[in-house]
């Protein structure tokens, strides 16, 4: 069943997609679905263990406990921590090479672009400002790596000094403060090992500490270490979709989520002697094409390199697509996300495939691993190898170009600081129109994008028409806002879909009613707001009117961001169940227990009005709470 | 008159037929395994896939038999052939708690219930419209409704 193409793909909340997949005459992910649709139980509820070589042990009415002794609720929490701890570690990687690039880049006196967020990270640290921006930059790298570096039982130094007062205490209190990064994520999948920890309690708050560490620095510090060397975020206009895939260009298509692996390319890229290479060949030039979260961050800071990158092309799931039009000459994959089926098309399509981090290898590329003293070599062998690439492919592979697909204004490069900016340079209108009621409160829609949440993106897609219909505000990051983005929804235009009152105020200010952060990397910045909001009124997180969601969450990252969402004190709706329904213990301390301890709380549905209907009563109480 | 049939061979053990039959027989009126306790004793699965000892997995999974030896020594007259289905039907009301179909099976199929005051067999899912739970949930096709 699985290897025919043609028959039938599973749904998108993006219909001419779904169309153009359907009709492609080669398997994409979008395909399999059907043939994945008998799923395991054991594995679904998150029963079924194999630590051991008396496995697989599952949970049944005539076998309680694994042949060791270990219950559901045990097994159960050593799946999720090590989940947990695996999606952790995919962020602290990133954060680690972001920060060592910064490093290097301020040793050798590097560009630094975004001079206000070195400035405020200074500020932030602790750090000498009358040094120079260079000696600035290093010292804020070797904090993080410091911090990065520590071992299990030496607490973080940045952590007092990036997180809200409150919610510190109250980590403190919950004994939750997280040691070094890679030491917590290894001690995380220590204790999940075979016989070792059997207490779930213990194992869920490590998944705690996993999630503070991982939301300040892997995505929090990773952002701004980012704007740091490429640019901050700044508001504007920007095209999405499939139509920004121009044939006449030289195209690589990113994958990835380290944005920072590609500064010395995408500035290559712009040379006059590179671009003469490309016009020897017969091609206008080079573009990036954005994919996944890495083209999302591109996209974020695009305003700085308009000249090489025109815009998003999808999400995780919109990338067979985006190689099945043919234009795409090469992918350049650093991470994440970067679909396993893609080879097979790749290969078809004579697609050249590079890979600039070993830990995202795939099977068929070429791997040039980043090292910053080697990256002036590396990026002329990558262009001459896509070059090559180019002159072989165009000749004989046909276009399958979607010139109509996506739309040419989304608004993009929202962030904790432009959008701040953009009221004026303080958060008091948005929280005057919060107390007002006409915005009713805040919906981060935010993770991946998945093929089994009612198909690709569709759930994302309803429940986000379902907030803004109820006039609250929903902030997007992540492969969520590349299918809310494609779909439309992050253009002015789109504030007829909203309620009447969101609809005012969306037409006033000239905005969406969903704010587009960009990649996932970005929850950390909505966290930011968070913070800043609950700062300015002067009440802790979990007081806010506000929600956050991971409809169409994917991965093991995901789970991280989750946890670090309930550290925060936030209520955080998933679309499906992490492989926990096997457990009622886990449940109830997820769904219920937590609420006496951080404040927030897991609600888990699938239905995109119930969801919203759920979401919303908890901002209604919320408001009821400030009296408001 | 339908019959469930097995080709051994195609089974992976996975138990997806197990658990798609205490779904479709649970009695706090939920669907889905999501939400299904996997626990309870009185869900317990009228099919068991048994180790051949060999590598492979054995199916089990009643026959309803043409000369159903559960039926013939049961007493009570709880256990009886329907003669239009062709499917060996169970009344609970009738059951002695005898356990002498549990002895007669010769596939072991009907089992005693965990408070033993009754027993569990395969009622071919009550002749649902869509068919046996059990078949639909295999993902490898090692079982499959035939009409004999
Ligand atoms: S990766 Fe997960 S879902 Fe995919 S086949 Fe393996 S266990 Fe199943
Ligand atoms: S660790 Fe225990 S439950 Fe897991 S496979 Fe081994 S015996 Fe079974
Ligand atoms: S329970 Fe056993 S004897 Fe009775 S019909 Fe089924 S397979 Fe035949
Ligand atoms: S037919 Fe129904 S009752 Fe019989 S084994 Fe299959 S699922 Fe269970
Ligand atoms: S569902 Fe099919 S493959 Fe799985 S155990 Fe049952 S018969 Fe075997």
């Amino acid at each position: 069943m699985n290897q025919c193409y043609g028959c039938e793909t599973c749904k998108s909340a993006d219909k001419p997609l779904e169309n153009f997949i359907a009709g492609l005459p080669m398997e994409t992910s979008h395909h399999r679905v059907k043939g994945q649709s008998v799923k395991c139980g054991f594995g679904l509820k998150g029963v079924c263990c194999r630590l051991c070589s008396n496995g697989p042990c599952r949970i049944t009415p005539s076998a309680p406990r694994g042949i060791c002794g270990a219950t559901a609720d045990v097994i159960v929490t050593r799946n999720f921590l090590r989940a947990v701890a695996c999606g952790s570690g995919c962020y602290i990687h990133i954060v680690e090479k972001t920060a060592w690039n910064l490093k290097n880049t301020a040793l050798n006196h590097g560009e630094i672009k975004g001079h206000k967020a070195l400035a405020a990270l200074v500020e932030e640290f602790g750090i000498d400002a009358s040094l120079d921006e260079h000696a600035q930059a290093l010292a804020v790298a070797e904090k993080v790596l410091n911090d990065l570096y520590k071992p299990v039982w030496e607490e973080m130094e940045l952590v007092e000094k990036m997180a809200y007062a409150p919610r510190y205490k109250k980590w403190k209190e919950l004994g939750i403060l997280p040691g070094g990064s890679k030491a917590e994520v290894f001690d995380g999948v220590v204790k999940c090992s075979t016989n070792l920890s059997s207490d779930p309690v213990d194992m869920l708050m490590t998944c705690l500490r996993l999630g503070i560490s991982t939301g300040l620095y892997g995505l929090t510090l990773t952002n701004l270490l980012n704007d740091v060397m490429l640019g901050e975020p700044a508001i504007r206009m920007a095209p999405v979709g499939l139509n920004v895939i121009n044939p006449e260009y030289i195209n690589i298509m990113i994958t990835g989520h380290q944005h920072s692996l590609f500064t010395h390319i995408q500035k290559r890229l712009a040379d006059e002697d590179v671009i003469a290479k490309a016009k020897a060949v017969g091609a206008k030039g080079f573009k990036l094409v954005g994919c996944t979260c890495v083209g999302q961050d591109l996209q974020l800071r695009g305003v700085h390199y308009t000249d090489i990158f025109d815009g998003h092309a999808g999400n995780n799931y919109t990338s067979e697509a985006v190689l099945a039009t043919g234009a795409i000459d090469a992918v350049l994959s650093e991470f994440n996300c970067t679909l396993p089926g893609i080879e097979p098309i790749c290969d078809e399509l004579k697609i050249k495939q590079i890979c600039l981090d070993l830990v995202a290898k795939k099977a068929n590329a070429e791997s040039v691993e980043y090292a910053y003293e080697k990256r002036e070599a590396q990026t002329e062998v990558i262009i001459d190898k896509i070059i090559e690439a180019y002159k072989e492919r165009r000749k004989v592979v046909p276009m399958k170009l979607q010139p109509e697909h996506g739309n040419q204004n989304t608004l993009t490069g929202v962030s904790e600081v432009s959008l701040k900016e953009f009221l004026g340079g303080q958060w008091k209108p948005l929280i005057d129109l919060i107390v007002s009621g006409k915005i009713k409160g805040v919906a981060g829609v935010v993770g991946c994008s998945n093929l089994t949440a009612g198909g690709h993106d569709v759930l994302t897609v309803e429940l986000t028409k379902e907030l803004i219909k109820r006039d609250i505000i929903v902030l997007s990051a992540g492969c969520s806002s590349g299918g809310l983005e494609n779909c439309g929804l992050m253009t002015p235009e789109a504030a007829e879909l909203a309620g009447d009152s969101l609809k005012e105020v969306c037409k006033t200010l000239g905005i969406a009613p969903v704010l587009n952060f960009g990649p996932c990397l970005a929850i950390g910045r909505l966290e930011m707001v968070a913070t800043a909001l609950a700062k300015e009124i002067g009440i802790d997180i979990p007081q806010l009117p506000l929600v956050l969601s991971a409809p169409q969450w994917l991965e093991e990252q995901a789970l991280a961001d989750g946890c670090f969402g309930l550290a925060l004190g936030l209520p955080l709706h998933l679309g499906q169940q992490p492989f926990i329904a096997g457990s009622e213990l886990v449940v109830n301390v997820l769904t219920e227990g937590l609420k006496e301890m951080t404040g927030g709380q897991v609600l888990v549905e699938i239905d995109p009005v119930k969801a919203a209907d759920q979401m919303e009563e908890i901002i209604l109480e919320r408001r009821k709470g400030l009296n408001i | 008159m339908k019959r469930i049939m097995i080709d051994p061979s195609k089974c992976d053990g996975c138990k997806n037929c197990a658990l798609a039959c205490m779904d479709s027989h649970r009695m706090d009126g939920g669907n889905g395994v999501v939400t299904l306790n996997f626990t309870l004793p009185e869900t317990e699965a009228r099919n068991e896939i048994l180790n051949d000892g060999k590598g492979g997995y054995l199916p089990m999974f009643c026959r309803h038999c043409s000369v159903p030896g559960c039926a013939n020594s049961c007493m009570s007259g709880a256990l009886k052939k329907d003669m239009e289905t062709g499917h060996v039907m169970y009344d609970e009301k009738r059951c002695g708690a005898c356990f002498m179909c549990v002895m007669n099976c010769p596939y072991g199929i009907p089992k005693p219930s965990a408070d033993g005051t009754k027993i569990l067999k395969c009622d071919f899912c009550n002749e649902r419209p869509e068919g046996p739970a059990c078949v639909a949930a295999c993902p490898k096709q090692a079982i499959w409704v035939e009409e004999v």
